[in-house]
């Protein structure tokens, strides 16, 4: 369980000595309850309470790695049920599926569409993670020729599926050194699957298909045979059904503390779906509930696109201030002679200002600033609204290109930047506007 | 040795309260139908641990004048009904709406503003092209509303419309006239979970009964603040299965409006190639928020594209079969 | 820009009536700044931001041009008025200064306040200040003996007291020949000791040689100084006592009035000098007046120890509190380093030291350290919180085994800004309010019984509360239109509520409370009962496990615990667990001036004290916006307040 910061600055020294990097041995705590510092940071901490602190703060479920290289990417180490707690960590893979007894060179054309695919959404490069590659023909000479020639092709990390031991055996042989994960042990071939994953040391998924129990046995089995690194398949591929499991799954990690089950979960949003409509259902659930692999049996850019940003949105950190995106909003429908305004991007701040003006019916433009998320006033004592932000902003923007004049309206809480941003923005003239939103509308009947 | 897993079940103490919309002629209104969302015992869809005696529900929106600003998309899609609120509105029951969200804008096309007087008519016109219950939203400018939205409550008097978008600007008019003539309103809180309770709260206070009250914890579109909505929603659902009473309203998303007016669901030229076929990432980008959306705890989602619609029916009646 | 340059060789003559004073200055000075060189002092609480309107003056002729006017109507502008600190000298001028609101010295409600302090201003520990004083017959010098004079006092100090390796300036060194034989070799060592568990290389320092036996008399100072008012106590370290007390409202008032406008006022061209004159001369002040009526000279003061918030020491200092404001809030020092009062131009013995308290962050102070001092909290069993409501509301939390602390800038609500007709508590303010549940009618108290002038802190407290037990507002902090009575409104700023008719009040206008007065009033104490829910939640711990809260600080003594639950300021618990302490930041200067083990105490207080930096991370913000309202979004956490409104519905 997570202890407390108090529960664990009772096992710390409490000398305050500073030798961690923190100014007193609470604040160190409860840096280490909040999971933002390491014990090992403390030189003085007592063998027991190194102990008692380790065990604590093991992750409930496991890190798993896939693939090597740049394309490396890692899953699991989550913390909480809702991202709101704290946040999610490591966003799911999304790999693409394709099959050994598809033609090669619609193969290629599909890896090849997915390994090359990037977009960028607010400054971050989103891409699909992983191919997975099943063994459909059922040999494992067609498998293992399949998963070389896909190599061949592209550097993502691969899901290799298959039931049949031999044709994984064979993949891996061609494939050993890049780290996939293998797919899948079942209650028929878990022992076999043991010894192959054990021995190349690649992560091994687990398919139930008979819900948790098989799942923890066969859980159970494995950590007992060796294999660290598991990957859970709870089985299931029903749309509802899909979604009691994983939640499941996640509790029973976080809140019960299961620790053979504390693994990340692979799923199949193509075997929920028999349509396109259906898979994007399924990942979007999967994205948003706890899956760490999703793989889909299509792919489109006009739907990896929002799939990908949901998943950019979902696994951003909520603790950071809720703000808006800075940039030029505007209202009523505005026109080069409109007002322009301008206030910060924190989101109160926003919704307050775009409320008054959304209501008042005036047309107006809005000039969102940079000021990492905080109101007016704090931004201002903190030095994060300033004239140069301003200014930086208006030109950013190009406020002055939407504009036949030049004239911007200050918060009158920062009346006192006025004189600084005429500096900064020569030609333009610097109004000053009420204090509070709720005055705007009646400031701009009189402008 | 066998082992068996214990599956975990949170002890919920609280649930979401049941708020019926639209009256038949019996109780005092004319439509063909009500339809009742809440009533949760737990979170979304886990039919393991507690009920969900009432399936979310998919409303269409449909407003007073032609949506010339509309994403093309959506305006191929809809063709001419767009030009009649009644014609659209029950195209929108027969592609099937479970209610019908009617926007009733300041203006129409040409800039015109909306009366009183027309507001009644366009409510009075779309009650009777279709049976659905209806929520009713004014144009989003405080003053405007509580004129349009009094005159659209006493026009339709005893049919329980949800009148929207009740503000901490507005909310005395609005939930005066919701008490006045027999209606609902739609609680409506910038993507907060305080902001949203105070709003219950001072409309409890007013003594509309929470059973009249929906609630929308505003909606971010995908990629443009879905995950505020996400958590809020996640956050107040939770607190309401906690036994928070001011956190019991059924939520309403109004997922069609924010998901089209984005660049992403307009926009077809000069884009990047990664985004892909306009009307296919348009479509996307409404299922992928109203999934999300309907995963945190959305009640009603409010959408635009018939296809759309079609989809998300298709994903609750899924998640709803156990 | 205008062309400036019609004068090219001289400045501008600028002409201040009613008094008549003419400055010349350079084109291009600012008004406030030509007005301080004419010697006038117009009074910029926002630190001459343009954010208040209260420097304006009228500009009767010549040209000024206008960085910002935001305080000031089309009309006003036309008719000349323009803002001291936001207008700008183009030429000769004649510029018309009105009466400035007086920055009033005394604390009218002094008397009041200080039969309301719990704690005894008498120190129960045993006394043992750093200054001692060592009485020595020297044996005089002979050809037998020539010793030097200084080796011979050291000789008799440590024969006679053990006291060794003593230090001494020149300027002692220079007085010492004439000082021994002056006093026939009879003196009177006064000794500052040093913190030796400190300061392991500590030596006893000299500062004064007295003639004769004057061991049984000895005087230190404790200074407190606060953003708005400033305190010293004459105490004596024999005794352990305060002997005597004065406090003024800070000097530097003028320059800001809360820390940020100081900081900023701090960066303008030879602002941090001024604002360290202007503390010194109000500290100063307050030492003429202690020592004249007590007939000790300033000479006779061997020690002053000092406590403030963080930005005050810094200015007391002359360090530049830039870094103060600025993110990630880095403060210069954690424990300054003793200086003497000649290096600071305190108006004691020149020599002796000025010891300032630790201060733990950026935000969280000297006046914080002394105040747990005082209040004991770091050596009680009973988890306690600690408040000190000011323009910063400052929490500690803890008890013998942990302290952590935070800051929450509360805005200046309660002292007077941001609320119209708010004042600070001075003659004529309305302390507290009553309102008929029936009639809606206010009855009122002002300090000195006064016609009113304004609300002071305590009566927006108890205003607010029985505005909203009584209905006049809803939990949101909006007025209820349609109420019954004349005194519910509509003004400027949305609806409004009269508590006292124009020809009643002492301002010959209404006094009203509106809309975003209240609005900035909920923020204050959202903030601030926001700040004790992050604090106890990022321990772990629930507010109901809290078993005392002391409330500390000037305001706090005023406070009417039952209306300041009712709004949510503090937390609902039984009475008799709060306990006000009053200036606990003058009396942890107190201590730790007449006992080095107190002293020792407070430096061991700041390095245990752990400070939650709020804007790190948004779950302040999530408390804050939840106790937006009245009393609380969660009114299952104010259960009384709840039983109340009950009884009110009937």
């Amino acid at each position: 369980m997570a202890l407390s910061g108090l529960q664990i600055y009772k096992l710390l020294p409490k000398t305050n000595c500073k030798d961690c990097g923190y100014p007193t041995c609470l604040a160190f705590a409860m840096k280490l309850a909040a999971k933002q510092a390491s014990l090992d940071d403390c030189p003085h901490v007592s063998a027991e309470a190194k102990e008692a602190l380790s065990a604590a703060s093991a992750p409930p479920i496991r890190l798993v790695k896939v693939g090597t290289g740049a394309r490396e990417f890692q899953v699991g180490n989550e913390t909480v049920m809702f991202r709101h707690e704290k946040t999610f960590f490591h966003h799911p893979g999304l790999a693409l599926r394709v099959k050994d007894t598809e033609d090669a060179g619609a193969v290629a054309e599909k890896v090849k569409m997915v390994n090359d695919y990037s977009v960028e959404r607010v400054g971050i490069e989103m891409t699909f993670n992983a191919i997975a590659i099943e063994n459909a023909s059922g040999d494992p000479g067609t498998y293992a020729d399949a998963v070389k020639a896909v190599r061949s092709q592209t550097a993502l990390p691969f899901v290799l599926m298959s039931d049949d031991v031999d044709a994984l055996k064979a993949a891996l042989d061609v494939e050993g050194d890049h780290k996939p994960v293998l797919y899948a042990a079942t209650v028929d071939n878990w022992e076999a699957m043991a010894g192959l994953a054990k021995g190349k040391q690649v992560s091994l998924a687990v398919r139930s298909q008979d819900g948790l129990d098989e799942l923890a046995d066969l859980a159970t089995k494995l950590g007992d045979a060796g294999v660290e690194a598991l990957v859970l398949d709870p089985g299931s591929r029903d749309l509802g059904e899909s979604l009691a499991q994983v939640t499941q799954l996640r509790r029973l990690a976080l809140k019960k503390n299961l620790r053979l089950l504390g693994h990340p979960i692979i799923a199949f949003a193509g075997e929920v779906a028999d349509t396109e409509e259906g898979e994007i259902v399924a990942t979007t659930q999967f994205i948003a509930k706890y899956a760490g692999i999703i793989v889909m049996d299509r792919f489109d850019p006009a739907v990896a696109y929002p799939l990908l940003t949901l998943r950019l949105n979902i696994y951003t950190d909520p603790q950071k201030p809720i703000s808006v995106d800075p940039g030029i909003y505007d209202f009523n429908n505005p026109t080069a002679d409109s007002p322009l305004m301008t206030t910060t991007n924190f989101s109160l701040t926003y919704f307050s200002v775009a409320g008054e003006l959304d209501g008042s019916g005036i047309p107006s433009w809005l000039l969102i600033c940079d000021a990492e998320g905080m109101s007016v006033l704090t931004a201002w004592a903190a030095g994060k609204f300033d004239a140069e932000t301003i200014a930086k902003a208006v030109k950013t923007f190009n406020a002055g290109d939407k504009l036949s004049h030049k004239k911007i309206i200050l918060p009158g809480h920062v009346a006192v930047l006025s004189g600084e941003l005429e500096e900064e923005l020569p030609g333009w003239e610097i109004l000053v506007g009420p204090r509070e939103a709720v005055d705007l509308p009646a400031y701009l009947k009189q402008l | 040795m066998p082992v068996t897993v214990e599956i975990p079940k949170e002890r919920w103490t609280g649930s979401i309260r049941e708020v019926t919309l639209g009256a038949t002629a019996e109780q005092g209104g004319t439509r063909a139908k009500t339809v009742t969302v809440g009533g949760e015992t737990t979170l979304p869809f886990l039919h393991f641990e507690g009920e969900m005696p009432h399936t979310p529900i998919v409303g269409i929106e449909v407003q007073d004048s032609y949506p010339a600003d509309w994403s093309p998309v959506l305006l191929a899609a809809w063709g001419d009904v767009l030009n009649d609120p009644a014609a659209w509105a029950k195209k929108a029951e027969e592609i099937g709406a479970d209610v019908i969200m009617l926007k009733v804008r300041g203006a129409d096309a040409d800039g015109n503003a909306t009366s009183p007087e027309q507001a009644a008519a366009v409510i009075q016109s779309v009650l009777q092209a279709t049976g659905l219950p209806i929520i009713v939203r004014g144009p989003g400018q405080a003053e405007l509303d509580n004129k349009l939205l009094v005159a659209v409550a006493e026009a339709a008097p005893g049919e329980r419309l949800a009148l929207g978008l009740c503000e901490d600007k507005n909310y005395r008019t609005i939930v005066a006239a919701a008490l006045a003539h027999d209606h609902l309103v739609v609680a409506s809180s910038p993507i907060d979970v305080n902001l949203a309770k105070q709003l219950n709260i001072l409309i409890s206070d007013m003594r509309l009964p929470l059973e009249r009250v929906l609630m929308d914890p505003t909606t971010g579109a995908l990629g443009y603040g879905i995950e505020y909505s996400y958590s809020v929603m996640e956050r107040l659902r939770v607190a309401a299965l906690t036994g928070d009473g001011m956190t019991q309203q059924p939520m309403v998303c109004f997922v069609g409006e924010e998901s089209w007016r984005q660049k992403e669901s307009r926009t077809a030229e000069g884009v990047p190639a990664e985004w892909g076929d306009i009307e296919k990432r348009g479509i996307t980008w409404e299922i992928a928020t109203a999934t999300a959306l309907l995963e945190s705890g959305a009640d009603i989602v409010v959408l635009r594209h018939p296809e759309t619609v079609d989809v998300v029916h298709e994903t609750i009646s899924k998640l709803m079969a156990h | 820009m205008e062309e400036t340059a019609k004068q090219p060789n001289h400045g501008a003559i600028v002409v201040f009536k009613p008094s008549g004073q003419v400055v010349e200055v350079q084109i291009g000075t600012l008004l406030s700044d030509a007005a301080v060189e004419a010697g006038l002092s117009l009074n910029l609480p926002c630190g001459g931001q343009g954010r208040c309107g209260r420097c304006r003056v009228k500009v009767e002729h010549g040209d000024v041009s206008h960085r910002s006017a935001a305080r000031l109507t089309t009309a006003e502008r036309q008719e000349g008025w323009a803002l001291g600190c936001q207008a700008v000298i183009k030429g000769d001028a004649v510029i018309f200064v009105p009466e400035q609101e007086q920055v009033e010295i005394e604390f009218v409600t002094k008397t009041v306040g200080a039969e309301r302090i719990a704690l005894a201003a008498d120190f129960k520990g045993e006394v043992d200040p750093s200054v001692r004083r060592a009485y020595v017959a020297i044996t005089p010098p002979s050809l037998d003996d020539q010793t030097t004079d200084w080796d011979r006092l050291l000789r008799a100090l440590s024969l006679e007291h053990g006291i060794r390796e003593v230090g001494a300036n020149l300027a002692t060194l220079r007085d010492l020949a004439r000082d021994l034989r002056e006093a026939e070799w009879s003196v009177t060592a006064v000794l500052d000791m040093g913190d030796p568990e400190r300061d392991t290389c500590a030596r006893p320092r000299l500062i004064d040689l007295l003639p004769g036996d004057q061991t049984g008399r000895c005087y230190g100072v404790a200074i407190d100084i606060g953003t708005t008012s400033n305190v010293v106590y004459l105490v004596d370290l024999v005794r352990g006592k305060v002997i005597d007390r004065a406090s003024a409202y800070s000097g530097q008032i003028q320059a800001g009035e809360d820390v940020i406008s100081r900081i900023v006022f701090a960066q303008k061209r030879d602002g941090l000098n001024r604002l360290q004159k202007m503390v010194l001369k109000t500290l100063n002040g307050l030492l003429e007046e202690l020592t004249s009526r007590n007939q000790i000279p300033a000479s006779q003061i061997s020690k002053a120890v000092v406590a403030g918030n963080t930005t005050m020491i810094q200015l007391f200092l002359a360090l530049d509190p830039k870094t103060i404001r600025e993110m990630p809030f880095i403060p210069t020092i954690g424990q300054p380093m003793a200086v003497t009062a000649e290096e600071l131009g305190l108006a004691i013995n020149p020599r002796a030291t000025v010891d300032c308290l630790p201060v733990v962050g950026a935000y969280v102070g000297a006046d914080i350290t002394a105040g747990v001092l005082a209040s004991g909290m770091h050596e009680t069993d009973a988890l306690t919180l600690f408040i000190d409501v000011g323009t910063n509301g400052e929490i500690v939390l803890g008890n013998r085994d942990w302290l952590i602390t935070c800051a929450c800038s509360a805005g200046p609500a309660f002292e007077g800004s941001g609320v119209r007709h708010g004042m600070r508590a001075t003659a004529g303010a309305i302390e507290e309010v009553w309102i008929d549940a029936r009639t809606y009618e206010p009855t009122y108290e002002t300090i000195g019984n006064l016609p009113a002038r304004g609300i002071a802190g305590s009566g927006m407290i108890g205003l607010l509360a029985d505005m909203f037990i009584t209905g006049i507002v809803d939990k949101a902090g909006k007025i209820a239109r349609d109420l019954p009575t004349p005194r519910v409104r509509v003004g400027d700023h949305g609806g409004e509520y009269v508590v006292v008719w124009a020809n009643q009040s002492g301002i010959g206008t209404d006094i009203v409370i509106n809309e975003v007065d209240i609005e900035n009033l909920l923020r204050t104490k959202g903030a601030i009962y926001a700040g004790f829910t992050v604090l106890v939640q990022s321990v772990g711990v629930e507010l109901a496990d809290v078993e005392q809260v002391f409330i500390a600080g000037a305001f706090g003594q005023y406070i009417n615990i039952e209306k300041a639950i009712h709004i949510g300021l503090l937390p609902d618990m039984p009475w008799d667990r709060f306990h006000y302490l009053g200036n606990t930041s003058a009396l942890g200067a107190f201590h730790s001036l007449v006992s080095r083990a107190m002293r020792h105490e407070v430096f061991e207080i700041a390095q245990k004290m752990t400070y939650l930096e709020l804007s790190a991370d948004n779950t302040f913000y999530d408390r804050f916006m939840s106790a937006l309202f009245l009393p609380h979004t969660d009114i299952t956490a104010f259960p009384s307040v709840m039983r109340l409104l009950k009884e009110r519905e009937g």
